[in-house]
């Protein structure tokens, strides 16, 4: 009995682009790796509609190009990362020419295009940012939310506690466990990023 | 106290979210022991890799739809005549037809170039007039997971160094009578407003709010339910948090 998509690897997912199941296919990969590209892009682009606008061409482009995946030189989630960073790039200059256009008006906002990250400091943020991403949705449900309540969301134990009606004795060993997991998470990535790097 | 006892606690400690009495209790116990400061420098590592992550946050549910349906309308392209066939039709004209299309294309295409430039330029005063980039979006969680509502702020960057703050608040109910909604910049025990307004209840609502420079090194953004009777503080009805990434 034939895979569902769900059930397939990303490696064959991207076979069946070329076929007559490439809804199915694409709607898969969108779900497994679309939040991803979505904060990537918020993160190194601070928009939302920008980031809205990256994901879109992200994963146009993996239909498009999916036959110049070859997962004997690349893991798929690295090929992804690398699609990613370039659209992320384009928009980013994109971006840059249309306030070049509005200082040339106003010299006033020349400080807005100095206070935004260079193309340089984009690409190599984007690849530590994409491998902390992917190492935090790896985590379980309960981890990840104790990291999002505490780290991003600024809560003290005593307040997460509170909110998910935990003993505190509790959202602390799960605090601490999580940060470990995380960092083993990110040290299993190793590999993954020899092969980003080689990618740049 | 000892390593067991100190170890479920390091992980809350790197994060700056236990209290105070808990906090010199941890201090004491590194100054003496090796191990725990070893284990606390690789949890600080981690702690310093997040600072690379995004937030927690997700894309809109009709863009998945978006994309499929542009995949869908890029096959039924393919199957059609592609675009370089059409293109292609110049090339299967008799020379002299060729020749004559050829000559008034010279012709037509200074007044459509001009035509594209008075286009671009009147757009570009349009929007640029209107719209700067943003420098942050903020996502906008709220108090309890199961609440209705969230939001996102984007913070756009004033030429005099104020900064614009446009909320885009969904499913937000009405405050009710005599309250209303407030935005607050904060950094620990600090705070700066960056003003009232309310919602017309479901649906989205657009808030354009205008914040002091200083908010620009305020970390968190906060949405309170304030009373018009109440102090001139945030109150401890929390609707919306976000962090200024």
């Amino acid at each position: 009995m034939p895979q569902r998509p769900e059930e397939q690897s990303d490696e064959q997912l991207m076979d069946l682009l070329t076929g007559p199941k490439v809804e199915a296919a694409l709607s898969a990969l969108y779900d497994r790796h679309g939040s991803t590209v979505f904060r990537v892009g918020l993160k190194l682009l601070g928009d939302r509609s920008l980031a809205e606008e990256l994901v879109q061409e992200v994963f146009l482009k993996v239909w498009r190009s999916s036959s110049t995946f070859d997962p004997s030189r690349s893991s798929f989630s690295t090929w992804l990362y690398r699609v990613t960073r370039n659209a992320a790039l384009d928009l980013h200059r994109k971006r840059a020419r249309k306030i070049r256009s509005m200082t040339d008006e106003d010299p006033q906002i020349e400080t807005i295009r100095d206070s935004s990250l260079g193309p340089q400091e984009t690409v190599e943020d984007s690849w530590l940012t994409w491998r902390v991403s992917k190492a935090l949705e790896g985590l379980g449900a309960e981890h990840r939310q104790v990291i999002e309540l505490a780290y991003f969301r600024g809560l003290s134990q005593r307040e997460i506690s509170r909110r998910t009606g935990l003993p505190l004795s509790t959202v602390k060993s799960r605090t601490y466990s999580a940060l470990k997991r995380l960092r083993e998470g990110l040290a299993g990535q190793q590999g993954l990023r020899e092969a980003g790097r080689s990618g740049r | 106290m000892r390593c067991t006892e100190i170890n479920p606690n390091l992980g809350a400690f790197v994060l700056g979210g236990l209290e105070p009495e808990e906090e010199v209790e941890v201090y004491q116990h590194l100054a003496s022991c090796s191990r725990c400061r070893g284990e606390l420098g690789e949890l600080d590592g981690v702690i310093r890799a997040l600072e690379a992550a995004p937030g927690p946050a997700e894309p809109p549910s009709y863009l998945k739809e978006e994309i499929l349906s542009r995949v869908r309308a890029g096959e039924r392209a393919e199957k059609a005549p592609s675009s370089t066939e059409e293109l292609s039709y110049f090339g299967k004209e008799p020379h002299s037809t060729r020749g004559s299309r050829l000559k008034n294309l010279r012709f037509i295409l200074p007044g459509v170039a001009a035509a594209a430039i008075v286009a671009v330029v009147a757009l570009g005063i349009f929007f640029g007039s209107r719209e700067e980039p943003p420098v942050a979006t903020v996502q906008l969680i709220p108090l309890e997971e199961n609440d209705p509502y969230w939001g996102v702020a984007e913070l756009h960057p004033k030429p005099s160094g104020n900064q614009q703050v446009e909320l885009k608040l969904n499913n937000l109910e009405e405050p009710g009578s005599d309250s209303f909604y407030e935005a607050w910049f904060t950094s620990g025990e600090k705070y700066i407003s960056a003003g009232t307004f309310t919602t017309a209840g479901s649906g989205e609502t657009d808030v354009w709010l205008n914040a002091p420079p200083e908010t620009r090194s305020y970390p968190t953004l906060l949405i309170t339910k304030q009373t018009a009777t109440g102090d001139p503080a945030p109150s401890q009805e929390e609707i919306l948090r976000g962090k200024v990434l």
